[in-house]
């Protein structure tokens, strides 16, 4: 019987799960460098780097720069948990123009350079985006068809791509077991979910997510919903850790039950009007009471 | 044999002969009811840029199994190699069914210049600049008329036909973007909106046009 091969970071022998969060979380007036000086002293271990979205990570950003920004990141005594990307948003892998699929590919591949060159073994895909126009059948085919060979490329380069679950805004793949089917459907040990528990909304729970998924969750990332306003209207569904309808003390026991001790990476949509750096320092300390488990 | 675009036509059939469409009863009873004859993907390579569409048809034809009537199927054309225009021509001179669908909704503009000649040069079809159908109050389904009445999801573009010999099968709302045209013995089906991605899809009313088409 084959090996089910481990998707979580193979290379990480501490079991603790460590604490990461977007560099797009950083306010502009900070700038990069000062940025990961607000994320090391929060107490964050790790930064996500969020290609596209902030103006030192671009698709143009030379191999050159990238090496820059990893040793940036480690002069601050950070490291890169993993490489994120919203362009998929504007160019999915399942447009129906052969271009723009090429140009989502590419951004895939772009993700993986940069992961190896930062240091970091996952990266985050939006895969696939179902709309009125795209109808969920050919979003399904294109992304198992275009993920395949992408799994290759991941495998080679030791890179896992975790696919995340943005269930509304995707509207595809809505149920864990609609997921888990994906994911069998793609078949390669390189592509696993990046799983998103405060995506999930009121379509159900984001421990039976972890707890179905298991061993194919690459990362997790944090935030915290408010159901009762769903994502279609004109107030933020997202809040603060804590704040919102998540069960914490649930998701963090089925993460125990799997066994997940990857990253959590913080990532807030609601931000702080004033003093946005307390944002960074109240996000890490709750995240360490869900890693100690003390959510009485 | 080497074919120049200008000649096409006359190897096909002697003459280009525009007759109207008989119903699909009509062109099944030329073929004997006994004889099962296969249907046929002419992949054009490099020059079909429409892969998915390729898939469809050829997953939907082996769930059909062997067709009553000789249909040659090409999928997703962009370009069009002089090799794909002699194998058209011999197909339409055997009495078949050609089903030519073009990808070019998406082409850049160069692209779809040379599509827009090599339709006219070699199979005198005409066509209009792609037209998008989206964004859209509903789905803009394309209606089909011939060989039966289904309505199939769109591709986003479609490329309209230009007032020309022929019979129009299939519209998205007012705009014509399917024709069937009778050359020789052969009937030659121009589809501006691919039926492809939708039979890969799983539809089921694509699947069932394709199904009346190869009889």
């Amino acid at each position: 019987m084959k090996a089910v091969i481990d998707v979580r970071n193979p290379r990480r022998p501490s079991s603790a799960m460590k604490k990461a969060i977007g560099d797009n979380m950083i306010p502009k007036p900070l700038g990069f460098e000062k940025g990961l000086e607000l994320v090391k002293r929060a107490g964050f271990d790790g930064v996500e780097l969020w290609l596209g979205d902030v103006p030192w990570f671009q698709m143009t950003t030379t191999d050159a720069e990238v090496r820059a920004l990893r040793r940036a990141v480690e002069s601050a005594g950070l490291v890169v948990s993993n490489v994120s990307t919203g362009l998929h948003w504007a160019s999915p892998l399942s447009a129906r123009d052969p271009q723009v699929r090429a140009r989502a590919v590419r951004i895939v591949e772009r993700e993986i350079e940069t992961a190896v060159l930062l240091g970091a073994d996952a990266i985050l895909v939006v895969a696939g985006l179902v709309t009125e126009e795209v109808p969920y059948n050919e979003v399904y085919l294109r992304c198992v068809d275009v993920l395949k060979p992408l799994g290759e490329q991941a495998a080679r380069a030791e890179v896992k791509i975790g696919c995340e679950n943005c269930n509304s805004e995707q509207r595809f793949l809505i149920s864990p077991r609609e997921f888990s089917q994906f994911l069998n459907d793609v078949n390669s040990p390189a592509v696993g979910i990046h799983l998103d528990v405060g995506n999930i909304h009121d379509t159900g729970f984001p421990e039976q997510w972890i707890e179905m998924h298991g061993r194919r969750i690459t990362r997790i990332h944090v935030k915290d919903v408010l159901r009762h306003r769903g994502r279609s209207g004109d107030q933020s569904v997202y809040t603060n850790l804590f704040l919102g309808d998540n069960n914490w003390p649930a998701i963090r026991a089925a993460l125990s039950k799997v066994g997940y001790d990857g990253w959590l990476v913080a990532e807030m949509e609601a931000r702080y009007r004033y003093a946005p750096d307390q944002q960074f320092y109240d996000t890490a300390r709750a995240m360490d009471r869900i890693v100690s488990g003390q959510l009485a | 044999m080497i074919i120049s675009r200008r000649t096409f036509l006359g190897c096909a059939a002697g003459a280009v002969a525009v007759l109207r469409l008989p119903p699909v009863h009509g062109i099944a009873a030329r073929t004997a009811l006994s004889t099962v004859r296969p249907s046929t993907i002419l992949d054009l390579e490099e020059h079909c840029c429409l892969r998915e569409s390729l898939v469809g048809y050829r997953d939907a034809l082996g769930a059909l199994g062997p067709a009553r009537r000789e249909v040659l199927i090409v999928p997703g054309v962009l370009g069009t190699p002089p090799w794909a225009a002699r194998r058209i021509a011999q197909a339409l001179d055997d009495g078949a069914t050609v089903i030519l669908e073009s990808g070019a909704g998406f082409a850049s503009a160069r692209e779809f210049r040379a599509h827009r000649a090599a339709l006219d040069e070699y199979f005198q079809i005409r066509i209009e600049e792609p037209v998008p159908l989206w964004p859209a109050r509903a789905t803009p389904y394309v209606d089909f008329t011939w060989p039966s009445a289904v309505r199939i999801r769109d591709f986003t573009r479609a490329i309209p036909l230009a007032s020309q010999p022929g019979e129009i099968i299939a519209r998205a709302g007012d705009c014509p973007v399917a024709l069937a045209r009778r050359v020789g013995v052969g009937t030659l089906v121009f589809l501006g909106s691919p039926v492809g991605p939708a039979l890969r899809a799983g539809d089921t009313q694509a699947h069932g046009w394709l199904a009346d088409v190869v009889g």
